[in-house]
């Protein structure tokens, strides 16, 4: 699929086919791309546990379940658990900004060295930043999120649905015996879709102008309706929800399902 | 019970054909909890400073009631689940945000 189609085509896909399982090469897939998302400082603060709910011991994915996730937990047969190691930046001390360094990616033409990163780098900003744990939590878990869903787009790509959803961290840390250091973020909920693939429609946004600005604040971004045409085009901007139907394909699937309504 | 009614109506657009059948589950439901509509409600949200919060241990007693209602009533099982998302219907418009799986 075209990147600015598998854009457009992302939507949280919250009824998925529980019986038809994900193959593994596509689980591959989603994690391959989580691993050369962006990272600042190369230090990859993402882990994930991939969990096949059928494989799951029925104790535990029971104990996952709570008045607020059993549906989406049932349907999802593949779930995977996003976490952010904390203690990573203490472990490799600055090791992988240096490779950085050996492979090109960072060059003197940008101020970089081996010995900025061992005198200044880790010792003088990301150490002391590992001590402020609420800045380096909010910093990691941002670092995460990129990653997290350049996953989730990857699982669209690979025409599968997906949604990220936030699991109770105390039961999380429980279920899948993490380190300490290993913060619990969210669990994407990964699957064919039981709804059709438009999924109503995509979703409503903020004007553009309303969120993005040019030069300074207050001076909106204008928007090119020929830029927004050719987006239409290629498959990025696509038609907007609610799409007729809708509400019945959700009637439907409750029935199919047992939901209230 | 007015809230149920107007959240469906304004969720579908039109009234619910099957509201009769929905309030003779709640009513079956409240008398198996020995509960009034507006106690479920009010035993599932607490007032806070910041306004109205779930309250989670009454959310749960009443997900997990709910489900032991439904399995003590006759028919198949997709009937019973018919009837225990009644009542979940009534608190999720009510606004207690609910999950509790596929009843089929």
């Amino acid at each position: 699929m075209e990147f600015k189609q598998v854009v457009g085509r992302r939507r949280s896909i919250r009824f998925f086919e529980p019986d038809k399982q994900v193959e593994r090469e596509k689980v591959q897939t989603i994690l391959e791309a989580a691993r050369l998302a962006s990272c600042a400082v190369n230090a990859q603060w993402l882990r994930a546990i991939v969990v096949e709910r059928d494989k799951l011991p029925k104790e535990k994915l029971d104990q996952l379940k709570t008045p607020v996730a059993a549906l989406t937990l049932d349907l999802a047969p593949l779930h995977i658990y996003f976490f952010c190691d904390l203690g990573i930046v203490n472990r490799i001390k600055g090791e992988r900004l240096k490779e950085l360094v050996d492979v090109g990616a960072l060059a003197p033409t940008h101020g970089w060295s081996h010995k900025f990163v061992d005198d200044f780098v880790y010792p003088q900003i990301l150490a002391p930043m590992t001590q402020n744990r609420e800045g380096y939590l909010a910093a990691a878990i941002a670092d995460c999120g990129g990653a997290a869903h350049m996953a989730m787009l990857t699982a669209f790509d690979e025409g599968l649905g997906a949604c990220m959803n936030t699991p109770n961290p105390g039961l999380v840390k429980g279920v899948f015996g993490v380190p300490d250091d290993w913060v619990p973020l969210w669990v994407l909920l990964v699957g064919y879709p039981a709804e059709s693939w438009e999924a109503g429609g995509q979703r409503p946004r903020p004007p553009f102008e309303e969120l993005y600005f040019e030069g300074e604040y207050g001076t909106p971004f204008k928007r090119d309706e020929k830029v927004v045409e050719r987006l239409k085009d290629e498959g990025m901007i696509q038609a907007p929800a609610p799409l007729p139907g809708r509400q019945e394909e959700i009637r439907k699937l409750a029935e199919r399902f047992g939901l209230p309504l | 019970m007015q809230t149920w009614l107007r959240g469906l109506r304004e969720q579908w657009g039109e009234e619910p054909d099957d509201w009769e059948q929905r309030l003779r589950a709640l009513a079956g439901f409240c008398a198996f909890a020995e509960k009034d509509p507006d106690t479920v409600i009010k035993e599932c949200v607490r007032e806070s400073e910041a306004g109205m919060r779930i309250r989670l241990k009454g959310r749960r007693f009443y997900n997990d009631k709910i489900a032991e209602w439904q399995a003590s009533l006759p028919g198949d099982r997709p009937a019973q689940g018919r009837a225990g998302n009644a009542v979940r219907s009534f608190l999720i418009h009510n606004g207690i945000f609910l999950q509790s799986g596929m009843q089929t």
